[in-house]
């Protein structure tokens, strides 16, 4: 692979990529909402100075939280147990992009110039890859410190070094970006057998139901973030569906079926 | 210089291409023709090795399809059926891309980006989106995209569609230029007359190569070509009629007021004949004009007139 010819896909999908504000908007706006929901509750309950007997069905997680004071703790809970859903951002909006990339140049007949040329397939992916996950990335990493500073200064420093825990500092480096990765390759492959971008998302939309899934549980059996162990357990599975995706992907995606399954 | 033995191009149960076989030397202008579904495209996508045939061989400049297809598509330049810009990005950007992606950098990249939009009189755009421009304006920035690494061998997949007459000429006159500086190009087109007027040689295709001739041989083929004898004097022409009959290469006779209209195979060679046949048996001839066919009718009566293919 010639990381010069990566290179010059990746600027051109990020030109791209800067030129469609729908696209971006979709990037930042649901890491925005998923941080802005438990940061209002935890400034609601610190405004409102509310007595921890009144915040109700939360008091019984509070346990996973010894010797911070009640208040903190049902803070510290809404903070921790809602950073879940900070791994929908790259499982969602890398499949947004790479759809819409992939299946935009289908439609508009852009990929048969880009294959007559010298560049080979796997650097077209590579390009592509980079460019539709590092926004997600991005996004992902930016609003998770700003959501454990925020908090911090809302509430109490100590909400800060919740977020920032070793587990979380982990889930970030590891996981994040192999969730974006898988979420690339599974909208890459889609897209290559189908021709709108809604469709690739429907299809590719099930990656989000298991992370789903995992925080609804985690929520219901009173756990407030997970283990180091669930997450290297999450790195391992999501590489495995990464490997296979490849394989597929490396047959979905020659050079071939895509000019001749062209829209 | 372009090599083609026996290309063949399987779709599941459907054969695109089958048989196909001709060469393309340096400095030729060769045309596909035929109608939609010939398998003009597929060839093409074959021999810039896009796509890999079911069976046959091909060179392109020693190149063989297959372990050569990366050097080939390195020294070819395509101008696909649709310009396929990408919409978000200037026509610069865009020329710019794929230069980067036929390995060019820095200055010469640069010069070569300015030259080509030069040339296909984008100049004055070029830092426009493309999203913007008219279907005239995409051809020309597509075109530019295909000639901007130099390639050694050129597919025109109707170069002119959607260019309005003068930037059509402009075009013509360009790809002319081109097949000066000893490039092997290849064009597909439906357009009879561009094909005429720009390729030195035209294969007529439908699934296969019918026929590959220049565009004087095709016309001949349509229903050979018909002489026009008009004479003046005493004997009309009826007279003559008979004395045509005895001659070899005529293979049909009318006569007309003052005029023969003699069909034959190849007027060029055969005219002189005729006329002397004429004088010795007493005709006083006042002119003599050959009546081509065009390449329309011969087009027509190879592919027929149904425009689709099975």
């Amino acid at each position: 692979m010639r990381i010069g010819y990566v290179i010059a896909v990746f600027a051109k999908e990020w030109r791209d990529l800067l030129s469609n504000r729908l696209l971006l908007g979709a990037v930042a706006f649901p890491a925005l909402i998923f941080a802005a929901i438990p940061t209002g509750l935890v400034a609601f309950i610190q405004a409102n100075d509310l007595d921890p007997n009144q915040l109700g069905q939360i008091e019984q997680y509070i346990a996973n939280f010894p010797g911070l004071p009640a208040k903190l703790a049902a803070q510290g809970f809404i903070v921790t147990n809602f950073m879940a859903y900070f791994l929908l951002i790259p499982a969602m909006v890398p499949m947004a992009i790479a759809s819409q990339s992939v299946i935009g140049e289908k439609v508009a007949r852009s990929l048969e110039p880009q294959l007559a040329t010298p560049l080979e397939v796997s650097e077209l992916l590579a390009g592509k890859t980079l460019a539709a996950a590092l926004p997600a990335v991005i996004a992902t990493w930016g609003v998770f410190a700003g959501y454990g500073y925020l908090n911090g200064a809302i509430a109490d420093p100590r909400l800060t070094r919740l977020v920032f825990s070793d587990v979380w500092l982990t889930a970030m480096a590891t996981l994040v970006p192999l969730i974006c990765l898988f979420s690339v390759l599974l909208g890459i492959v889609v897209s290559s057998r189908v021709n709108d971008p809604r469709t690739a998302q429907q299809i590719g939309g099930f990656v989000v139901i298991p992370i789903i899934a995992v925080a609804v549980a985690q929520f219901f059996g009173g756990q407030a973030t997970f283990s180091m162990e669930q997450v290297l357990i999450g790195d391992l599975l999501v590489g495995g569906l990464i490997g296979v995706t490849m394989i597929i992907g490396s047959w979905a995606f020659d050079r071939e079926s895509i000019l001749t399954r062209m829209a | 210089m372009i090599v083609v033995e026996g290309l063949r191009k399987d779709f599941r149960r459907l054969t695109a291409v089958h048989d196909m076989s001709f060469t393309v030397g340096d400095g030729e202008i060769f045309g596909l023709l035929g109608p939609n579904g010939a398998g003009k495209t597929t060839t093409v996508r074959m021999l810039a090795g896009l796509i890999t045939p079911t069976a046959g061989t091909a060179s392109v400049n020693g190149h063989s399809l297959g372990e050569g297809s990366q050097r080939i598509r390195a020294i070819t330049g395509i101008l696909t059926e649709s310009p396929g810009l990408h919409e978000k990005l200037t026509a610069r950007q865009n020329l710019a891309y794929y230069g980067r992606l036929y390995g060019l950098r820095g200055s010469v990249l640069r010069q070569a980006v300015d030259r080509y939009l030069g040339v296909v009189g984008m100049a004055e755009h070029a830092d426009r989106r493309v999203v913007g421009f008219s279907k005239g304006m995409r051809q020309k920035v597509a075109i530019a995209r295909a000639l901007l690494h130099e390639p050694e061998v050129i597919y025109l997949d109707e170069p002119t569609s959607g260019l309005d007459p003068s930037a059509a000429k402009t075009v013509r006159d360009f790809v002319a230029t081109l097949r000066s500086l000893g490039r092997a190009i290849v064009v597909c087109t439906h357009n009879l007359d561009e094909a005429e007027r720009l390729c030195d040689r035209i294969g007529i295709m439908r699934g296969t190569l019918l026929r590959v001739d220049t565009p004087a041989g095709l016309r001949r083929h349509g229903r050979g070509a018909t002489v026009r004898v008009q004479l003046n004097g005493a004997r009309g022409p009826h007279s003559f009629l008979g004395r045509l009959g005895e001659l070899p290469f005529v293979t049909g006779a009318t006569a007309q007021e003052d005029t023969l209209v003699v069909e034959m195979a190849d007027p060029p060679r055969d005219t002189p004949d005729l006329v002397a046949a004429l004088v010795a048996a007493g005709a006083r001839i006042s002119g003599v004009a050959e009546e081509a066919p065009t390449l329309e009718e011969a087009y027509l009566s190879l592919v027929g007139e149904v425009g689709e293919r099975d």
